[in-house]
């Protein structure tokens, strides 16, 4: 019969507390990383949209269109967004060994890193000869930059979300799952972008 | 002695399947409407063959199931168990070994099949006709194809009206006529949006995409007049969108090639019933897309 | 056994019976809470795709078009298909893996409570703002759930927000609802497993959500990255799928069927876990072949991926694709019938019981052998290419999500009943359902598979004469389907207000989720159970003995 009174007493206290529970933190790692690979999946899709059309059209680039080309400003902006990743990981070493303001500064840095790729991109978008709208070239190209654009600034605004979270007093008490599930989200999105960069820039016709 | 009772009525009631099953599987051929074209014989083999296993397949597990509950039931409140028997390796082995061959023969079957049917995917207009060369005819008990030559007809859809060129004779019409006993080839395009070429009698079915040059070669049999429809969802007049097709005898067929001059154009349903007030009982005034209104008879004349 | 939760369930149960209500229409996190959220509000958008489909089968009563214009008529199917999978099929099976899996698996609550009530809010929103599109001067997408381009991206209306617009983002909105849902099971299921709970301990039905979350998370992207594109094309010009424009409209139909194709095993896995939970606890017999009906769950997974061509061997695919997408697709038959043949193999020499549950269970399984043949038969290309997009493929898949998939939801519905809500349901108004469905289901599917064979063609709104028989019958049946819900609404009404109480496990069946309390109470368990034996241990003693704790339920059940 105890068992019940706890059980009856633990159900008034869930109600008392708006339903609030802790949950197993390091379900959030795993979910996360679940998620990612089904987000792949949404750029997978759009990858092959890409090659399948850029094989099959015959005049891929219309009159007067040269196509996204290789330049300098666009290795510097890959370089920079790849290296983020390098930061963002000692970011989170910096974290694991308790060192809290590095791991703002080297935070910070990543999340300004990225910034700059933004920027970068939309310089870019800018300079281009051709539009949204300039045939199937125009229309693949800014679907998958701007689909990775908008990862990365998903990206930064869950870095400041956790840059002011570590302000927050026994913050890191319980793990830092939130810190390693964004880590992993910047990987992805680099990685993302490697494979963009390659069929963008590097795929001559 | 139970036993040997057992065995028989099993092999009795295996004996009844196998009966019943081959009985539907020929009466399977009376469920198609009439086959009109050579390969619509071997459409409806395959489909004769695939109802008789199919029947097979279900009046086994069916029967299996029937029998049961009505041998296995028992009282409300009796709940002790059925019997224990969690698995039987031999026997799991073999319905996962058996449907896989099943499922494998039928594969193969339709595929023998396919084979035998000239249906090409994208358009090959080019080397079809050394294609024919090197495969012999569907029916060569019928028609010897390759002593004449490919009537090619150009197929045109457009919502939702079908016309049809005949570009030896360059004339256009509303209605498809074609020679009995001879290859014809359809060249199918679309202006719009997908459509489908469907005539049932003839089995086969193929999707008219824009700016993609799509053709089906074939040999209608059996004289008669049948009707074309539309057989990808096209918008709003769909259902309109239908045509009538005639297989012709070689003479009718040349003295109608000769006699028609492009005016045999239907009334376009889709435009008629667009250009009146809605009829039915609710209404809901959507828009719809203006039915396309075919002047092609008349163009082809005066481009000539 | 030290608990005694039959008494404390009730008083629990009192108690919570004023709060149980309001909490229905909260936010709240219980996992049990959002299933049954789940299964009553995709029912009340199976009900209204139920009343889309009758006014559809009401025109097609005669083969002219009179009832509902030309246009109207195209919204009602588009909307009916719509409906009927993103809000009724593929939710009401979310709901209830959501109020089961953690019962089964020996679990608190799912992984991720928050985004499990975040997800389930999605639906009722995105499904109000998919029906509202009937309100628009332009009126609904009218281009079938498929919306092939360039059929629908016509515009003719020319106003930038069109039916068309609304379908295309709530299809992208309730993708995300059920992405989370996936997350949130497969985290769920890989790592909340109670004590003991080896992978091959879990219940088929657990397997089975496993499987088919598996598929929802690998295909749905892509089928949100089609409709993006389409979305792109339609609003703001871009031709991805335009064909006058150089771009492929059969690649939208590639990127569309890799989805939907699997999305049908995605409804039909945890049906056939539905089944294999309702067969042993009404033959009183293990599983037969748990292992390989387990396993055959990730077969048809994996194999279901790579079969989705054969919707499309008349979109001008070539002859290789066609012959390669025929052999696997023959393949998926495979690990269907070793199910088909385990269920039969369990019932075979067994105590069978006939209660509601059960017969929904059965027939849900004899009419899946039609659909599943019937598949079969479509998968062979010269075949399909007559029958493809005629009512013989209509006929089939309704045998799939109508005759198999909806009546394993019923079963769902009366066999776990008593555990959702501590009351009975009763049984003879449950049989009048049986057969009332049973019977409307074959009159309204079975007639589309001859008319299929002759060649009427699937969404046409008029049609010649001479299909006219057929489809009488079939619209008979539509009707009658119709009216056969209402016994199942007014008896699980009735039985939830003033049903006789149940016992936790009315029918002694095996499963966790009969251990605990009917219902359950917060959190499941008093104390985490520690799994000991395989499942469907039907030979175990506390199965097969009565509990007398539970003779004054059974007393007033039914007899």
């Amino acid at each position: 019969m105890e068992s019940s009174l706890d059980k009856s007493r633990s159900h008034q206290v869930y109600l008392e507390t708006g339903g609030k529970r802790e949950q197993d933190k390091s379900n959030v790692l795993f979910g996360f990383t679940v998620f990612l690979l089904s987000e792949s999946m949404v750029f997978v899709s759009f990858f092959l949209t890409y090659t399948i059309l850029r094989l099959t059209t015959i005049n891929w680039l219309p009159p007067g269109v040269s196509g996204p080309e290789l330049s300098t400003p666009i290795i510097i902006n890959t370089v920079v967004l790849l290296s983020s990743s390098v930061v963002i990981y000692l970011a989170e070493r910096a974290l694991k060994r308790h060192n809290l303001w590095l791991f703002r500064v080297l935070w910070l840095t990543t999340s300004a890193m990225g910034a700059y790729f933004l920027a970068g991109t939309l310089r870019e978008w800018r300079s281009l000869d051709f539009g949204l709208l300039t045939g199937l070239v125009g229309a693949t190209f800014y679907l998958l930059t701007g689909f990775h654009g908008l990862h990365v600034s998903a990206g930064i605004f869950l870095q400041m979300l956790m840059l002011v979270r570590s302000f927050v007093p026994g913050n890191y008490n319980r793990g830092h799952y939130g810190v390693t599930a964004i880590s992993l989200f910047w990987h992805f999105v680099d990685v993302i972008w490697v494979i963009l960069f390659s069929l963008l820039y590097l795929w001559r016709a | 002695m139970n036993k040997i009772l057992e065995i028989v009525l099993l092999a009795i009631g295996v004996a009844a399947i196998v009966v019943i099953s081959y009985w539907l599987g020929q009466q399977a051929y009376s469920w198609m409407p009439p086959a009109a074209t050579a390969e619509a014989r071997h459409v409806d083999d395959l489909f004769s063959f695939l109802v008789a296993l199919g029947v097979f397949v279900f009046l086994t597990v069916i029967g299996t199931i029937v029998y049961s509950i009505i041998t296995c039931r028992t009282t409300k409140n009796d709940y002790t168990e059925g019997h224990p028997a969690r698995g039987n390796g031999k026997l799991e082995f073999l319905w996962t070994a058996i449907p896989t061959v099943l499922v494998l023969w039928i594969a193969y079957q339709s595929y023998s099949i396919y084979q035998q049917l000239d249906i090409e995917g994208l358009g090959t207009i080019m080397d079809s006709s050394a294609s024919l060369a090197s495969q012999p005819a569907l029916a060569t008990t019928v028609i010897q194809p390759t002593s004449q030559p490919i009537e090619e007809i150009e197929v045109l859809a457009k919502q939702w009206v079908w016309t049809f060129r005949y570009p030896q004779k360059k004339i256009a019409t509303g209605e498809l006529h074609l020679p009995k006993n001879r290859r014809v080839r359809l060249v199918f395009q679309s202006e719009d949006v997908i459509h489908g070429f469907y005539v049932p009698e003839f089995r086969f079915k193929q999707d008219i995409i824009p700016n993609h040059t799509l053709d089906f070669t074939f040999t209608p049999l059996r004289e008669g007049k049948y009707k074309l429809h539309d057989s990808q969802f096209s918008g709003t007049y769909f259902a309109l969108m239908e045509a009538d097709v005639y297989v012709d005898s070689p003479e009718a067929y040349s003295q109608w090639l000769k006699s028609t001059n492009g005016n045999t154009m239907k009334l376009n349903l889709a435009a008629a019933e667009h250009a009146q007030k809605p009829q039915q009982l609710i209404k809901s005034n959507w828009h719809a897309v203006e039915p396309y209104l075919p002047l092609v008879a008349t163009e082809v004349k005066s481009k000539n | 056994m030290t608990i005694n939760p039959n008494i404390t369930s009730v008083s629990n149960s009192e108690v919570r019976q004023e709060l149980n209500w309001k909490r229905y229409f909260s936010f709240n996190t219980d996992h049990k809470v959002i299933g049954i959220q789940y299964l009553v509000t995709t029912f009340i958008f199976f009900l209204i795709g139920g009343v889309l489909s009758m006014i559809v089968r009401g025109e097609l009563i005669t083969p002219k078009s009179d009832l509902v214009d030309r246009t109207l008529y195209n919204g009602l199917f588009t909307l009916h298909g719509t409906v009927m999978i993103f809000l009724w099929i593929i939710p009401s099976q979310v709901g209830l893996a959501n109020y089961l899996i953690p019962l089964m698996i020996g679990a608190k609550d799912m992984a991720f409570p928050k985004l499990n009530a975040i997800a389930f809010w999605i639906i009722p929103f995105g499904g109000i703002f998919l029906l509202s599109s009937f309100l628009l001067p332009s009126g609904t997408a009218q281009a079938g759930w498929w919306s092939y381009p360039p059929v629908s991206i016509q515009n003719p209306s020319g106003y930038p927000i069109n039916g068309e617009t609304i379908w295309l983002l709530s299809i992208i909105l309730l993708g995300i609802s059920s992405i989370m849902g996936g997350v949130n099971f497969v985290t769920t299921i890989v790592r909340m497993r109670a004590p003991g709970m080896t992978a091959f301990r879990m219940p088929i039905f657990v397997w089975t959500v496993l499987s088919a979350q598996l598929l929802q998370l690998f295909c749905l992207p892509v089928l949100t990255g089609a409709a993006i594109m389409l979305f792109f094309d339609l609003s703001f010009g871009t031709n991805f799928f335009k064909p006058a424009l150089g771009g492929d409209p059969v690649l939208y139909q590639h990127l569309f069927w890799f989805y939907s194709h699997p999305a049908v095993y995605v409804m039909v896995l945890p049906a056939f876990g539905v089944f294999s939970e309702i067969i042993p606890a009404f033959t009183r017999n293990p599983l037969f072949g748990y292992r390989s009906v387990a396993v055959a769950s990730l077969g048809i997974t994996v194999v279901s991926i790579f079969v989705w061509v054969h919707h499309m061997f008349a979109s001008g695919t070539p002859s290789w694709m066609r012959i390669l997408f025929m052999f696997s697709t023959m393949l998926v038959g495979v690990p269907t019938g070793i199910k088909v043949f385990a269920w039969t193999a369990t019932i075979w020499k067994s105590k069978l019981h006939l209660d509601t549950p059960m017969l929904f269970a059965l027939g849900g399984v004899i009419m899946f052998v039609i659909g599943g043949i019937t598949g079969i038969m479509l998968g062979a290309v010269a075949f399909d290419l007559h029958v493809n997009n005629t009512y013989f493929v209509v006929g089939h898949f309704h045998y799939i999500v109508y005759n198999t998939i909806t009546m394993a939801i019923f079963a769902a519905i009366y066999f776990w009943f008593p555990k959702m809500t501590g009351r009975m349901c009763h049984e003879g108004w449950g049989k009048i359902h049986f057969w009332l469905t049973f019977i409307g289901a074959n009159l309204t599917f079975f007639p589309m598979l001859p008319l299929g064979l002759q060649g009427m063609v699937r969404r046409v709104s008029s049609y010649d004469p001479q299909y006219a028989g057929y489809n009488i019958l079939a619209s008979l049946g539509a009707f009658l389907l119709g009216m056969a819900t209402l016994p199942f609404i007014a008896n699980i009404v009735a039985s939830w207000l003033n049903g006789a109480r149940a016992a936790n496990n009315p029918w002694h069946a095996t499963g966790l989720e009969w251990t605990t309390a009917s219902p359950p109470p917060l959190e499941n368990f008093a104390k985490i159970p520690t799994v000991t034996l395989a499942p469907y241990s039907y030979g175990q003693p506390q199965y097969s003995t009565v509990d007398t704790s539970d003779e004054e339920a059974l007393r007033r059940h039914g007899n």
